[in-house]
């Protein structure tokens, strides 16, 4: 009696789970060497370099403006101190002592009060 | 196929070569990258972070116009413009720039400054304003750069000076209230560590930056009137070119609470230009920082006490014969002829010294024994606290000198002696604040020239007075009034402006020279309280010169009526009898 090689073993449970799947499988005809995979990974390190550079340099720029914005409000201070000082110096007693309008003023001779 | 170095071969040789190499390459780095991180890691630290003070803004100093604030002491940015003479180009135009936009800023000698072409930093005008240094930068003067700098104006020019004080050039306080509150006034600085580009911008990278903002100093609100202050100035003035004195100063204090609405010293100095001041004794504050013998103001401590120990009432009497031993000593009287049986409203009046020391011997039930100099001292010393620092928020505040009754200097004639004010050295601020708690229900409020501070919406948030200790009874405080309303009244009745409750003391005392009392000078004082119902102010004057022989009844005493009268206008106070 000779026996015949009836090809692979397949169990039956893995019939039953191949069951309605696709029986053609498609693969890529390109193929990608070492050297192709080593070059898309520098391309990938140096994009995402970039990226994280764009928003360091954004990061910065923001410091610029608040910097410009900083000087404004130094400047805007420096401003308000010397109109205060203006200001002071304009209503100071000796100022105003000398003022034409305290010149002409008198002193009262008298005072009448009225009773509280 | 397989590769194989032949043992021998030069490619095998090559390969060990660059293995050792790469090893060497390694280990180096190893060394600097892991062994060495720190110390690398520092260096860059050191090149790329920078590590910024953030200056705090010095606190405004404000007084007062009536109830507003004004101010008394602000900051000004102001700029030094200076120039690097090896690169300036066009000298003759600097010259003319800066001489016609700096003014009086400008140093005199700049074409000369800039032809030294061996310096790199020549200073052309200091103090320069905003708008100043923006009309010299319009000019696009190369070589010429600005330092800016922070400086304190006073808008009062000289008011108060010594109670304002100034800040040094390395940004101290000294003296007044720049001194005394120093640390408040300065703030803290804050930092600033970051990484900078090459202009020092400060950048948002890195993971070491630090912010620290900075705490500005306090605004502070002071409790002085500068209307008050004007007056009295102006008062002591006119009162130095009346009597001749080369010295004077006065106080002018709220009994009611213990603040200070006026304190002058004359001669002063502008706080603005305290660096051309020569003689730095016009620095003091006299009030406060120079004890003196007050001489017969005392009394008014005196009575206080036998009063409030029941041993005197005013009308109670005692034998005045001008003259009264104390062991080898004789006291006389200033005035004499008051003689017989008098009271001790009469013994105030005529500000007579027999009268006190009688008090002093009747504490001690007949003799100033240790029991009298105990109550003397416990007096003057615990209750009026006239020797005390008081504790103001002034710099340069000097203790006043009591003996005790203790040591072997305190004995009866040292005690007869500080009866009616010799042998006892006292601040005019000490007396003045013993005084108010004297005539105000006996309450010593301690005295301070602060207000209270600036809040951020301009709101004066006020400080609260300080009740420190009742002196003496409240009853004994309106005996003592009413002695020195009529004690006043004597004298300066007419003068007063009448319906107003005033009285006050005088004193004259002979200073020490070379160890014994001069009677070629003296210093006169007055102090005195006015008001209608309650006494609203008390004011103390002083008036002394180098070999002048000045009174307190003739000289200070005028100088008090001054300013009493101006303060009962000025605090519109309505007669009430």
């Amino acid at each position: 009696m000779s026996y015949q090689n009836s090809g692979q073993f397949t169990s039956r449970r893995q019939q039953n789970w191949s069951r309605n799947q696709n029986t053609v499988a498609y693969v890529s005809s390109v193929k990608l060497g070492p050297v192709a995979h080593t070059v898309l990974i520098a391309l990938m390190i140096t994009v995402l370099g970039l990226i994280y550079l764009t928003q360091a340099t954004r990061a910065t720029s923001y410091d610029y403006q608040a910097q410009k914005i900083d000087s404004q409000i130094a400047e805007l201070n420096t401003q308000k101190s010397d109109l205060e000082i203006e200001s002071a110096r304009l209503t100071a007693l000796q100022t105003v002592k000398n003022s034409t309008v305290a010149r002409e003023m008198t002193t009262p001779n008298d005072a009448q009060f009225v009773s509280q | 196929m397989k590769f194989e170095l032949q043992k021998g071969s030069r490619s095998r040789n090559l390969a060990f070569m660059v293995f050792a190499i790469m090893a060497v390459f390694i280990v180096r780095l190893f060394y600097l990258q892991i062994i060495q991180h720190d110390y690398y890691a520092s260096l860059a630290d050191n090149e790329q972070i920078t590590r910024l003070k953030l200056p705090a803004e010095r606190g405004v100093i404000y007084g007062l116009d009536g109830a507003n604030p004004v101010s008394l002491v602000i900051n000004q940015t102001v700029y030094t413009v200076f120039a690097d003479p090896q690169v300036t180009s066009d000298d003759d135009k600097i010259v003319e720039v800066i001489n016609r936009v700096a003014g009086g800023n400008a140093r005199k000698n700049i074409k000369e400054l800039l032809s030294n072409k061996q310096s790199r930093y020549q200073i052309l005008a200091t103090r320069v304003s905003r708008l100043q240094a923006e009309l010299i930068k319009k000019e696009g003067l190369s070589g010429v750069s600005f330092q800016e700098q922070v400086q304190r104006v006073y808008p009062e020019g000289s008011l108060a000076a010594q109670v304002l004080g100034f800040v040094d050039y390395d940004g101290q306080g000294r003296y007044g209230v720049e001194g005394g509150l120093n640390e408040r006034l300065s703030g803290e600085d804050g930092i600033l560590q970051s990484v900078t580009d090459v202009s020092s911008v400060p950048l948002s990278i890195g993971d070491k930056n630090i912010k620290v903002p900075a705490k500005d100093g306090d605004d502070i609100v002071l409790s002085i009137d500068r209307n008050v202050q004007s007056h009295v100035e102006q008062a002591l003035k006119d009162g130095m070119d009346r009597t001749g004195a080369k010295k004077a100063s006065a106080i002018v204090m709220d009994p009611r609470n213990g603040k200070i609405m006026a304190m002058a010293n004359l001669p002063s100095y502008s706080p603005q230009e305290f660096n051309k001041v020569t003689d730095v004794a016009l620095f003091n504050n006299n009030t406060i920082s120079a004890p003196y013998e007050p001489g017969s103001v005392i009394k008014t401590f005196m009575i206080s006490t036998g009063l409030d120990k029941g041993v005197i009432t005013p009308q109670s009497t005692f034998v005045n014969t001008d003259y009264i031993q104390i062991e080898d000593r004789t006291i006389s009287n200033a005035t004499k002829g008051q003689t017989g049986t008098i009271t001790f409203q009469h013994a105030l009046n005529w500000s007579l010294n027999t009268g006190m020391v009688t008090i002093a011997q009747r504490l001690g039930d007949g003799t100033i024994n240790r029991n009298a100099r105990d109550i003397m001292y416990d007096y003057y010393h615990n209750r009026f606290g006239l020797d005390k620092i008081t504790g103001i928020e002034l710099a340069g505040e000097q203790p006043g000198l009591i003996i005790s009754p203790e040591m072997t200097e305190g004995n009866a004639v040292r005690y007869s002696n500080m009866s009616f004010g010799q042998g006892l050295d006292l601040t005019m601020l000490g007396v003045a604040s013993s005084f108010s708690s004297a005539i105000n229900g006996g309450k010593y409020y301690q005295p301070t020239v602060l207000e209270g501070v600036m809040g951020n919406n301009g709101v004066v948030i006020k400080n609260q007075p300080k009740l420190v200790r009742q002196t003496i009874s409240s009853e004994t405080s309106s005996t003592v009034k009413n002695m020195l309303q009529i004690a006043r009244s004597g004298t300066f009745l007419s003068a007063d402006k009448s319906g107003y409750k005033i009285g006050g003391k005088t004193g004259t005392s002979q200073v020490i020279v070379n160890g014994e009392y001069s009677d070629s000078q003296t210093v006169a004082s007055y102090v005195g309280y006015g008001g209608a119902d309650e006494a609203r102010y008390v004011i103390m004057v002083q008036v002394s010169g180098k070999d002048e022989i000045l009174g307190g009844s003739a000289d200070a005493g005028p100088i008090f009526t001054d300013i009493s009268n101006w303060m009962l206008d000025y605090l519109r106070l309505q007669p009430k009898e």
